[in-house]
């Protein structure tokens, strides 16, 4: 991966110029009303658009993660309209900025579905964000909504898709991995909210099943940067793997509080089941090396997969900067789900949302970042091909993969 | 001999009196922008289109907290950076409620977020405004604001509240078998709730209640040297501010369906105080005026200027707190109309009283 | 024992940083009596000064060096400007200057991108005490803290600046008389303690790594300390942040951290309520 960081001319670029500079945006109409709006060239009266909203959070904590996602919308539905848009109708786009923040996101949701009556809503990065932006969706809106990220399951309400992993996807090979190239004894450092509890609970069943002991599962606030007593504990108590689920902000100075204090060189393990290539970004490389990680797709399946490889190109040659297409930052989740859904609206030859739920069902792509990908029928979630990795100086080797497409073992 | 007297004092008064306008003369603006407020908003909604209704639903909501400081700090004097923590927590109770118990009847939640607000703001009424010295105003500001940003951490960081994430999904509030949704039905019912609301506050401040009040908010060793009973006052009147604002929490928690610990910190805590800076304090209606003019400016900027739109808007608050501190109503309410504005008269121009 | 070490060691840094925050905030409340509510973002500011140093290819170090000098700079502007017009009424003061934070806030949002940016330090790695790894980083951390403690102790207390400051705070209106000019005094004062902010910001920013909310967690903190240590004084509110400082670190260390952090903030309130003076109350600089 060419190392962008390492650019001469590495400026913070800000976010608008960065988007300005999309040279495709030619074609885009950003009205001064709100949201993105991007038509295609070719949009005529006579054939009425197909509304494609997606919510994600442009600024704020999450959004070097959103923006990843948002250009991977823009990107597909360029893509889907040069070939013809779907059922013969051009594709139009709706991009709301959810902001990281639950109470911008749901006025800006709900202008989504009452103000642009889009047809499907592709969005939500946290759970906390999926959590309050569904009801607006789904019940008051009645519209379907895709969720693209890895998550903790167990959204289990009809008109919900999720074409994240699931708990089962990472945990059932990484685990058995990890304590293979770690340890058996683990610890759960974990922010305080819905995901790593339940992440949790699914985890500690894999590591007790496979022989491990989990040592400490503790929870810290969202903004804690004050590690200490954590890293102390894993010390001490001689934990061999580091499960962790701190998210940013904390994460960044927990690691490398972690790093101070020798664990990497004492032969521990640190392992992150959402760090991807944008979140390395955060620490030093040094402060990184050895960090393993579990996703459907990483970089460095780009070698070995021609498919991945063209996609990424892609991504790189419309978005070139900072915000990278990776598996933890939902973009693979978002580039599955679209494709999902228009497979899906071209068998159900309609955008009604009871038609397109029944074939989203059961819908399959075969080509896809990381691999194909198919719906599981009933379950409203993605089989998917899983990588492990592990970041050695700055980068991502993958060091395991699913032989076939894993069961997401959810609902 | 009279005649001419007469004649001299008539000629002498006349140089004054022309430019004098007594209060009793003038017209009272006060009245004129509530009604003109009330007629506006009473017919928003068929206007609008639904999302619209459903955006100023929450200008009314918010409207009715902010009221309850402008109660506080406008008439009695007391900085209260807290409000949002009676709000939140009337909020996280009926949200509570709901998702434990099943429970949305509107004749029990509704009591329930006003009973709450009432208990939780009484209690702190008597550990920060009672007691042998008379706290400042720092204190008071310091302990409120720290009340609201423990409130906050306690909510994030225990897991039984939904922690960082809240209480999503919570069921509509219903009464008997009618579900309030969010649009027109729900907006006239806060509609009416901030009406209520008002008109009460509007009666309480204009009585001797009021009056005492203002002497608190001037000059408090005075007004408890004259044998008013300053605590109870103060309590009396924290206390039904912070019911007001348990009201507006509860109202809140059913019209957007989620509670989220940044309900209950400093945050809305001093999106609140600015809201009622913004538009006029001592003036309830200038906290209503505050609440649509940030709101709506919001919304505009947020559109137009995605990035900007919060720097813009810290700029616009700076401004108006430097140059207008009395707030958008001081532009076109005089002085005077200010209740409890007690000042002397500065120029006196009616001549030989 | 080593756990002892360390939690000593990350004691003492935490409350550094604390200090280095508060002095700041501390002698602006004590001088002019106003609640600078953007203190926090001159903290952001001095974090942010550093990180642009480093992107344009220049040592952190010098990032360091510059963060108070720039900060400092900024605050005299804005004294002259915009602060000097809330003496008159501190309540306003705290409103206008929470205002002002978060313009600062948001620039400096717009400007990063809403991310969170790593900042190198300049001292890398860790010493080995008794078994422990110390991070050599927080260790300057600590020196330097002292350093400008007994510096500051020192400008106020043996300098002619110093006392012309001292003069100031006690009687203004004699020390006008006497020659003295409150006004340069109040924009040197303001200008030091936003300095100060910088340099703590300059400093942490390796540790905590830069985000846009990085000032609003010290802004309550910070106000709590210098409440805890008492108005009016140079040593009230330092003794007020090395409390603070080392109960928010300690705590963790004892009970969950979700009720250290409500703990702190609870237990402060009750004290001044009973103590309202604070620590140290009364005495003058």
């Amino acid at each position: 991966m060419t190392d962008k960081r390492k650019d001469a001319a590495w400026t913070s670029t800000s976010r608008r110029r960065f988007l300005q500079s999309a040279a495709w945006t030619a074609g885009a109409v950003a009205t001064g009303v709100g949201s993105w709006i991007i038509r295609p060239d070719w949009a005529n009266a006579a054939a009425e658009p197909i509304k494609v909203g997606i919510a994600t959070d442009l600024t704020g904590a999450i959004g070097y993660a959103g923006n990843a996602n948002a250009n991977v919308a823009k990107m597909l539905i360029k893509d889907l309209n040069a070939g013809g848009g779907l059922l013969g109708r051009p594709l139009e786009l709706y991009i709301e900025d959810t902001a990281s923040n639950e109470s911008v996101a749901v006025p800006n949701v709900r202008k989504l579905i009452q103000r642009d009556k889009v047809d499907v809503v592709l969005g939500g990065i946290t759970s906390s964000m999926r959590n309050a932006i569904k009801d607006t969706i789904v019940k008051r809106g009645k519209t379907l909504y895709i969720y693209p990220q890895l998550y903790e399951g167990q959204e289990c309400e009809t008109d919900i898709f999720c074409t994240g992993p699931t708990p089962a996807q990472q945990c059932d090979t990484f685990i058995p991995w990890l304590m293979k190239n770690g340890g058996k004894r683990f610890a759960l450092p974990s922010a305080n909210y819905v995901w790593p509890h339940l992440l949790n609970a699914y985890a500690r069943r894999v590591i007790e099943a496979s022989g491990g002991e989990v040592v400490f599962e503790e929870y810290y606030p969202l903004d804690q940067v004050e590690y200490s007593a954590t890293v102390n504990k894993i010390i001490t108590e001689k934990v061999d793997v580091v499960f962790n689920t701190v998210i940013p902000p904390g994460v960044g100075p927990f690691f490398k509080q972690l790093y101070e204090a020798g664990f990497g060189k004492r032969g521990g393990r640190l392992s992150c089941v959402y760090y991807d290539e944008n979140t390395l970004n955060i620490n030093a490389p040094y402060e990184m090396e050895g960090l393993a990680s579990c996703l459907d797709y990483f970089r460095a399946v780009d070698k070995d997969d021609p498919v991945s490889a063209r996609i990424q190109a892609e991504y790189e040659k419309e978005f070139p900067g900072k915000v990278l297409f990776a598996a933890g930052s939902a973009a693979t989740g978002m580039y599955r789900g679209i494709m999902l859904w228009a497979a899906a609206v071209n068998e159900a030859k309609s955008v009604d949302r009871a038609a397109v739920a029944a074939a989203l069902d059961h819908a399959k792509i075969a080509e896809g970042p990381g691999g194909p990908a198919e719906m599981v029928p009933g379950k409203r979630h993605c089989k998917m091909k899983m990588y492990t990795a592990v970041a050695k100086n700055g980068n991502y080797e993958i060091v395991e993969q699913s032989q076939g497409l894993v069961d997401p073992k959810e609902c | 001999m009279d005649d001419t007297v007469v004649a001299a004092l008539s000629t002498a008064e006349p140089a004054a009196i022309p430019r004098a306008k007594t209060t009793a003369g003038r017209r009272p603006v006060l009245p004129i922008i509530e009604l003109s407020l009330l007629v506006i908003f009473a017919v928003l909604p068929l206007f609008l289109a639904d999302y619209l209704t459903v955006f100023f639903t929450r200008v009314l909501i918010l409207s009715v907290l902010a009221i309850s400081f402008d109660l506080v700090w406008g008439y009695a004097g007391i900085l209260s950076f807290g409000q949002a923590l009676f709000y939140g927590t009337a909020a996280y109770s009926v949200a509570l409620m709901a998702r434990d118990l099943g429970i949305t009847e509107i004749f029990i939640v509704l009591p329930a977020a006003l009973l709450i607000g009432l208990v939780l703001s009484y209690l702190i009424a008597c550990f920060l405004l009672l007691g042998r010295r008379q706290p400042s105003v720092i204190f008071v500001a310091l302990g409120t604001l720290t009340g609201a940003y423990a409130a906050d951490r306690l909510a994030r960081g225990w897991y039984y509240l939904g922690g960082q994430n809240g209480i999503p999904s919570i069921p509509p509030m219903t009464l008997g078998s009618y579900t309030f949704d969010e649009g027109p039905v729900y907006y006239y019912f806060a509609f009416a709730t901030l009406i209520v609301v008002y008109v009460g506050c509007r009666f309480l401040v204009r009585s001797q209640f009021g009056l005492a009040l203002a002497g608190i908010r001037e000059q408090e060793a005075r007004i408890s040297f004259f044998g008013y009973r300053v605590q109870l006052i103060k309590t009396i009147i924290f206390s039904l501010a912070g019911s007001i604002a348990g009201l507006a929490g509860g109202l809140y928690a059913f019209h957007e369906g989620f509670v989220w610990p940044n309900m209950l910190g400093v945050i809305v805590s001093t999106q609140v105080v600015l809201y009622t800076l913004f538009g006029g304090v001592g003036t309830l209606i200038g906290a209503v005026i505050g609440v649509i003019g940030i709101e709506v400016l919001s919304y505009i900027l947020a559109d137009n200027y995605q990035e900007i739109w919060p720097i813009i808007l810290g700029a616009l608050l700076l401004t108006v707190i430097l140059l207008r501190p009395s707030g958008l109503v001081s532009l076109v309410v005089p002085e005077r109309e200010r209740i409890g504005n007690f000042e002397p008269r500065r120029r006196r121009r009616a001549v030989g009283h | 024992m080593e756990s002892a070490v360390a939690a000593v060691f990350e004691i003492l840094s935490f409350g550094a940083i604390i200090v280095l925050v508060v002095l700041g905030l501390g002698i602006i409340a004590s001088m002019m009596g106003i609640f600078n509510f953007a203190h926090g973002e001159f903290v952001l500011l001095g974090a942010y000064t550093v990180y642009l140093f480093q992107t344009w290819g220049l040592p952190v170090s010098f990032g360091m060096l510059a963060a108070p000098i720039v900060v400092g700079a900024l605050g005299l502007v804005l004294e002259r400007t915009i602060i000097r017009r809330f003496y008159a009424a501190p309540i306003v003061a705290m409103l206008g200057t929470y205002a002002l934070g978060v313009i600062i806030r948001e620039s400096v949002r717009g400007l990063i991108g809403g991310l969170y940016r790593a900042v190198p330090e300049p001292l890398i790695g860790s010493i080995d005490v008794a078994g422990v790894h110390l991070s050599r980083w927080r260790i300057a951390i600590i020196a330097i803290t002292i350093l400008v403690m007994i510096g500051s102790h020192l400008l106020l207390k043996r300098t002619s600046f110093g006392l012309r400051v001292r003069a100031a705070l006690e009687n203004p209106p004699l020390a006008r008389a006497s020659g003295i000019s409150t006004n340069a005094i109040y924009a040197l004062t303001f200008a030091f303690g936003a300095a100060l902010a910088g340099l703590a910001g300059a400093l942490v920013v390796p540790v905590f790594s830069l985000f846009a909310d990085l000032g609003v967690r010290f802004l309550i903190q910070g106000f709590l300390a210098v409440m805890l240590g008492g108005v009016g004084t140079f040593e009230g509110p330092v003794a007020g942040a090395g409390v603070v400082g080392v109960v928010s670190a300690a705590l963790p260390w004892a009970v969950a951290p979700v009720l250290a952090d409500v703990l702190v903030f609870v237990l402060a309130i009750i004290f001044i309520k009973f103590r309202p003076g604070g620590l140290l109350a009364g005495r003058r600089i």
